[in-house]
């Protein structure tokens, strides 16, 4: 039901184009000077966070414990002095926490969409009983938040002496990327016309070379989006992440970031910095995203 | 008898058998999603087994050792404990609030939208930052913002506007949780009501001016009927999360403002000893009580 509901919305936003209007010429003054009034407060309410979050990394210590907070620095106050801090530190391997996020996104991505994005075909374009279980289960999914089975899958890297190991967050992340990856590129397939797979049948390939050869290269885009999601749910993720891993060389961002506020004596300064250094890929990704933004979004997020 | 299931055996064996295309697709189709089913049946059905076992039991230290049954102790301590009552509480304020909170913003921001103008999209991407931008950087960038002594936003309702004793902590309520969340979430709903809200056609609204329609009218008689279903949805999705979320408030305020989430967590793993039979009780409360919730909703409220 869910399903149905999510990919009508995103089939009327596919047809947004034609209904696009331009604001009417004849509106009053008045209710288009109240419509632009509260656009900017939206706007501002929205951005204002992360126009602080980027002042406050790029000034030094002295500005940000002033009697009077303010908003707007001078530019000669502006300085890299948090980002140098936060590199070079130390006690706090910040370096290490990035490749660490990025190593484990990167793999655990991968593999997820390598189960995934068979099952995805298979639910959405093979006929057999009980396919339907399938494409529902993956709702179910929805009900199930990390912090309802955190104790067990716990238990279970226990069991699996996974605890502290890289191995132990990759192997999470990924049974999490799966349900993502069967959401998205299950939708995706569908949308694939027939006419162009039975082509290939009548050709003479199986159905196995039909996906491999002709499906799976026209469906690359979106591939490389489910990727990308994926990529972030890991990235983002931070419950298992911190039950999982002990060693501070193997913290993930999320985590790397909860500690740095023991570490610092400029702690918003640095802690703001690193929050832009996290942010940053999320953006580019996004920007990449832009056209798979409704489907992507509506997953929702893991936790 | 031996070779009538030798012929039962033969006539099911996948390797002695010509197939209908029909049939090789079902066995493929059931081939390329085994894995996942597999995967994600070890990791959601298993977990979700084994953490009712889970409730029955203490579970030790030692991880060599095997949980020790303890039938229904966790839950009399568990009905017992002011503190969960407190956390179940604190859940259904904070979720109902923020679920409102959320789908109302997004429906007014998905509104203002409707028409197309001049920055729309860059416009849409700024409001969209909030929920895609990392939750690790925006919980602490709103908890620096909220500072007592040096934040922003307590100097301009202290100094500025005079609302505000010094020395309180305005970040630490529930009020404050619930307005970071619905900053955090309303561009979901935004995202998901604003494709509806365009695609209602402008035929309708004209033809409601001829005949005299008011801008409430037009809003009460044509939006929102066309909209239900996409806010109820909004409304459910958010529901869950909301009830579930973890994350989002214990990056924010840790433990100050107690809900189940934060509960699970500390007791099974921020309590010295941790009590992980006793958590595993309160996440299989958490499952009732939301399907519970989801169920009644479902049938008496959406109708559906």
């Amino acid at each position: 039901m869910i399903l149905k509901l999510i990919t009508s919305a995103t089939e009327a936003l596919g047809g947004l184009s034609r209904r696009f209007r331009r604001q009417s010429i004849e509106a009053p003054l008045w209710e288009r000077a109240l419509f632009y009034l509260t656009l900017g407060v939206v706007g501002f309410v929205s951005v204002f966070p992360f126009y602080y979050m980027g002042v406050t990394s790029l000034v030094p210590e002295s500005w940000l414990y002033s009697r009077v907070p303010q908003a707007i620095p001078a530019l000669a106050d502006l300085t890299l002095e948090n980002y140098e801090a936060l590199f070079g530190a130390e006690s706090v391997p910040f370096v290490q926490y990035f490749l660490n996020s990025l190593f484990i996104g990167t793999v655990s991505a991968a593999l997820g969409l390598a189960f995934s994005i068979f099952g995805a075909y298979s639910f959405a374009r093979l006929e057999y009983p009980g396919r339907w279980v399938f494409s529902r289960g993956v709702l179910v999914n929805y009900m199930f938040a990390g912090i309802l089975l955190v104790i067990p899958i716990f238990q279970i890297i226990v069991w699996a002496k996974l605890v502290n190991t890289r191995l132990g967050i990759i192997v999470t992340h990924f049974i999490f990327v799966i349900p993502l990856g069967l959401y998205l590129l299950g939708n995706y397939f569908r949308s694939v016309p027939r006419e162009i797979e039975e082509a290939g049948l009548m050709d003479g390939y199986s159905r196995l070379e039909v996906i491999v050869r002709i499906t799976l290269p026209m469906s690359k885009p979106a591939i490389v989006a489910t990727y990308m999601y994926a990529f972030l749910l890991s990235w983002n993720e931070y419950l298992y992440a911190s039950v999982i891993l002990r060693d501070q060389s193997l913290y993930t961002l999320p985590i790397g970031i909860e500690q740095l506020q023991y570490a610092f004596q400029n702690v918003w300064g640095d802690v703001m910095a690193a929050s832009v250094v996290t942010t940053i890929p999320v953006l580019l990704i996004f920007l990449y995203l832009q056209k798979y933004l409704v489907e992507g979004l509506s997953f929702g997020n893991m936790d | 008898m031996s070779t009538s299931i030798r012929r039962w055996v033969t006539s099911w064996s996948v390797f002695d058998r010509e197939y209908t295309i029909e049939q090789k697709e079902t066995l493929l189709g059931y081939g390329l999603i085994l894995p996942s089913i597999l995967l994600v049946g070890a990791s959601l059905i298993y977990p979700v087994a084994y953490n009712v076992y889970l409730s029955f039991t203490e579970v030790p230290l030692d991880p060599t050792e095997s949980p020790e049954w303890v039938g229904l102790a966790n839950y009399e301590a568990l009905l017992t404990d002011p503190e969960f009552w407190q956390a179940a509480q604190n859940t259904l304020v904070f979720t109902f609030f923020s679920d409102v909170g959320a789908t109302a913003l997004g429906l007014g921001v998905a509104l203002l939208f409707r028409n197309k103008f001049r920055g729309d999209g860059v416009m849409r991407g700024l409001v969209l930052l909030p929920y895609i931008a990392p939750l690790i950087a925006v919980a602490f960038t709103w908890r620096w913002l909220l500072q007592p002594t040096y934040g922003i936003v307590p100097h301009l309702l202290q100094d500025v506007l005079g609302i505000y004793s010094p020395g309180e902590n305005i970040r630490q309520t529930m009020e404050m949780v619930i307005i970071f969340d619905t900053w955090r979430y309303f561009p979901f709903a935004f995202l998901l009501i604003l494709a509806r809200v365009r695609s209602i056609p402008e035929e309708l609204y004209e033809a409601a001016k001829i005949d005299g329609a008011g801008r409430f009218a037009r809003f009460k008689d044509i939006t929102l009927p066309e909209l239900k279903f996409v806010l109820a949805a909004v409304f459910l999705l958010r529901w869950i999360w909301n009830f579930n979320v973890f994350t989002d408030v214990w990056l924010f305020v840790g433990n100050n403002v107690p809900i189940l989430g934060t509960f699970v967590y500390v007791k099974g793993f921020n309590t010295i000893p941790p009590n992980q039979g006793f958590a595993a009780a309160v996440a299989n409360l958490m499952v009732i009580a939301l399907f519970a919730l989801v169920l009644v909703y479902v049938r008496y409220i959406l109708d559906w």
